[in-house]
């Protein structure tokens, strides 16, 4: 058992005091801001960054890998206590979450998500522990023609199961490649789209796209729908546990959610917020108790926060093996990475196999932590969450504006940082989900990237694209799940317009 | 074509004797220049090889010498981000930049307009060292000279990475085509590494880098390097002849030093460059440098003045060649 020997060199090295406390800070930090509301694992890993700049490779891996699930969780609390998503995937945690907790049964809720979260990471880390190795034996012979046809797997795959909609994901996809083009083109060396702006020489950095369409949005929308001061739920700590019953009735939800996250989570770009939507779609249509949807049922907490956990941990799967990041916030460890000289890919296992394992024994670590961590502190998280939000969002634009800045020392950024919130909240009042745009614009430079490449190699014959194997099955599954998107969109527009047409019948035969 | 670097040897060598001749006095006791932290710009992020050695600067100016000096890393639009945000400083030796190829010898003929004069903008102070890339190629295509490289590039055109355009990487591989005749496929990558796996992986035939880096690579037969752009062998590496020796007068460089913004006083412009050459002076410090493949030369502050000067005329055309210009 090669693998298990491996993972128990990993644990060895993350049970170093170093590592340890390193692991402890993040998943701290980490819940700290997922449970603030409007900033997600996104800026967490972006505020954390300059500090682990000082750090050994290792111990910075394994922190920001720590605030990275540590926000997701965290995410869940303000959303079950305030119906107050801290993070986007946490939104579908809301969805049964908030009623059970106006139930009175927020302690439950809280617990339950708690245990689905570690039950979801550890089925996203024993994917992780098994596939890893394999696909990165196969990534050795990846050519560039390979590349690229994964990563427009991921982008086609990501937006058109987007929640508004193939077309519209698809639409918001492009813009955000386009966004991405910004620049100084890599194969030839000349400017695109800078505008004569010296700043946007090097292109927009991902943290001022993330923060600026995610964070300040977010604030922007939630200063208008003023909402504010609703945590005053209190948490019973009698009614915490499960019943038996109840306990039962999670096992299999967590087992088919962490499954579903653990998939989506390892195809590139689509990242937890997906994972959990269409968890929980399934478990709507598959769970006994699916009439009850909506009213606040544990298994419908459970989920989403498993997929959303082990989609989080599965992420690190093409991150680290294929250098092509398993989720947008990925693409800042990829950058972390390259600070420290270090290029994901194939090789990586190879050459860093203690990083690698270590990191992956983090994960477990880490989740117990959380667990440990989480149950006791949730009055702390409620208690700040009760602050004046006339105090709390000032605060958070200010965390979101040093984030920024510390990345180039340059004001331009913060600035830029505040245009693309703005247009960000436009896109939230026409229904444009942003997460689309985003993905376009983390895996676009890449996919570019590998295209351009892959050309310059074949001499301009762009049939290497089908002749290589792992590139034509990787295209005909794009092509699969495109026909079957738009097939799905146009089915339910006429089946909306039938409806539509039977309702006005009936009103006029009335 | 000939490209000869080291008409700027001749004349340096000039200048040190006239230097010698004329100011015996001017050699200042090394120590602390400034009550306040020194902030030493990096045109790079965190972690490559410049900043490397501004930290290693950073470090041993407070342990040695008791000048506190912090890194401040302002990347962005090869270099000029910072040079342009050195040159407003106040010259009074707070702010320092570690000078380098892009912001001084590429930048000003690659843009159009920058926003700040590389030589008259700013006092270079003291040179540093210098690393040299070279070309490797695949140990299946067989060759193991400049002499077969060129019978095989001129039959058939190889692919070579390079760790993006305009990198010293693509410049050498643009100069080395221009020398020979032939015109290969240029593929960029962002940076050195992504090449590197590429050509492991077998996509690329050739790739040109750092030598002194990549010396693991030669010793597990990954790649054979054909070629090192240095004037002489490299110690750390001496089983790579250089170009000059297999007949090509290429001579590239990649080299570091410490400038700062036009008006610094001379007698702290000379106590600068005392101080920061008795930093490197220190065995300890040197070995750390040839780790990181740089190898040191000391310079007068005139002589490291008129390389600056020399290299930018040097590498125009090179740049011009390349179509990177804009």
């Amino acid at each position: 058992m090669d693998i298990l020997a491996s993972f128990g060199q990993g644990l060895l090295v993350v049970l170093q005091p170093e590592n340890l406390m390193y692991c402890f800070i993040g998943v701290f930090l980490g819940t700290f801001i997922g449970v603030l509301p409007g900033i997600g694992s996104m800026a967490a890993i972006a505020l954390i960054l300059p500090l682990t700049f000082y750090l050994d490779p290792t111990p910075a891996l394994v922190m920001i890998a720590a605030v990275f699930y540590g926000a997701e969780y965290g995410g869940s609390t303000a959303s079950i206590l305030m119906n107050l998503p801290g993070t986007p995937a946490a939104s579908i945690t809301a969805i049964e979450g908030y009623p059970l907790a106006k139930k009175g049964r927020a302690g439950v809720a809280l617990f339950s998500t708690a245990m689905a979260s570690f039950g979801g990471g550890m089925i996203g880390l024993v994917v992780i522990i098994v596939l890893s190795p394999s696909l990165a034996k196969l990534a050795l012979s990846f050519g560039p023609a390979d590349y690229f046809s994964v990563i427009l797997l991921g982008l086609v795959a990501a937006s058109a199961v987007s929640n508004s909609g193939a077309l519209k994901g698809i639409a918001i996809m492009v813009t955000g490649l386009m966004l991405g083009t910004i620049g100084i083109d890599l194969t030839t060396g000349v400017l695109r789209f800078t505008m004569g702006i010296p700043e946007l020489r090097d292109g927009v950095h991902i943290v001022i796209v993330a923060m600026g369409l995610f964070g300040v949005s977010e604030l922007i929308a939630s200063i208008r729908a003023n909402i504010g001061g609703k945590a005053t739920q209190t948490i019973d700590y009698n009614d915490f546990y499960p019943s038996k019953q109840e306990w039962k009735s999670l096992f299999a939800p967590i087992l088919r959610g962490g499954t579903i996250g653990s998939f989506f989570g390892a195809l590139p770009g689509t990242g937890q917020t997906i994972a959990a939507a269409i968890a929980y779609a399934v478990e709507k249509r598959v769970s006994p108790q699916r009439e009850k949807f909506g009213t606040g049922v544990l298994p419908g907490v459970a989920v989403p926060e498993a997929a959303n956990n082990s989609a989080t941990q599965t992420a690190f799967i093409p991150t680290l093996t294929l250098g092509v990041p398993g989720s947008p916030p990925m693409a800042i460890v990829i950058g972390a990475l390259m600070i420290y000289g270090i290029t994901p890919g194939p090789r990586l296992l190879v050459e860093q196999p203690d990083m690698f394992w270590g990191l992956v024994a983090s994960f477990l670590v880490g989740n117990i932590m959380l667990l440990i961590l989480n149950v006791p502190l949730i009055g702390l998280w409620v208690r700040l969450l009760k602050i004046p939000y006339k105090y709390m969002y000032p605060t958070i634009i200010v965390l979101v504006c040093m984030g920024v800045y510390s990345l180039n020392n340059n004001v331009f950024d913060i600035w830029l940082t505040l245009v693309i919130g703005a247009v960000g909240y436009i896109m939230r009042l026409f229904r444009f989900e942003p997460a689309p745009l985003l993905l376009g614009f983390v895996l676009g430079p890449l996919m570019e990237e590998q295209l351009r490449r892959s050309m310059l190699l074949s001499r301009g014959d762009p049939m290497v694209f089908l002749e290589r194997p792992i590139s034509a099955t990787l295209i005909a599954v794009t092509a699969g799940i495109l026909i079957f998107a738009l097939y799905t969109t146009e089915l339910n527009r006429r089946r909306a317009r039938a409806a539509r047409n039977k309702i006005q019948q009936e009103i006029t035969t009335k | 074509m000939k490209i000869n670097l080291n008409r700027l040897t001749i004349l340096s060598t000039c200048l040190a004797i006239l230097a010698l001749v004329l100011a015996p006095a001017a050699i200042a006791a090394p120590g602390a220049w400034s009550s306040e932290p020194v902030r030493i710009v990096v045109t790079f992020p965190p972690g490559g090889t410049s900043d490397l050695v501004a930290r290693l600067l950073a470090q041993h100016l407070d342990a040695d010498f008791g000048q506190k000096a912090v890194v401040d890393n302002r990347p962005g639009a090869a270099g000029t981000v910072a040079a342009d945000y050195v040159s407003r400083q106040a010259p009074d030796g707070t702010t320092l930049i570690l000078s380098n190829n892009a912001p001084f010898t590429i930048s000003p003929t690659r843009f159009k307009s920058i926003p700040y004069k590389p030589l008259a903008g700013f006092s270079h102070i003291a040179y540093i060292g210098a690393s040299a890339p070279g070309l490797f190629v695949k140990p299946a295509t067989g060759i193991n000279t400049l002499k077969e490289y060129v019978i095989h590039v001129k039959n058939s055109p190889m692919t070579y990475g390079s760790s993006g355009v305009g990198s010293i990487s693509h410049i050498l591989g643009e100069a080395v085509d221009a020398a020979v005749g032939v015109k290969s496929i240029h593929v960029p990558y962002k940076g050195s590494s992504p090449a590197i796996q590429d050509f492991r992986a077998g996509v690329l035939d050739s790739f040109y880098d750092m030598v002194v880096q990549n010396s693991d690579m030669i010793e597990d037969k990954e790649a054979v390097a054909i070629a090192i752009a240095s004037p002489e062998r490299n110690p750390e590496v001496p089983g790579v002849p250089t170009f000059r020796e297999q007949g090509y007068d290429i001579v590239i460089e990649n080299w570091v030093g410490i400038s700062g913004p036009a008006g610094i006083k001379p007698d702290m412009v000379n106590k600068i460059h005392d101080t920061v050459l008795a930093v490197f002076a220190s065995p300890k410090v040197q070995a750390r440098l040839t780790e990181l493949g740089i190898t040191h030369t000391a310079m007068s502050t005139q002589e490291y003045t008129s390389l600056v000067a020399d290299l930018i005329d040097v590498w125009a055309p090179l740049i011009r060649s390349a179509g990177i210009a804009e």
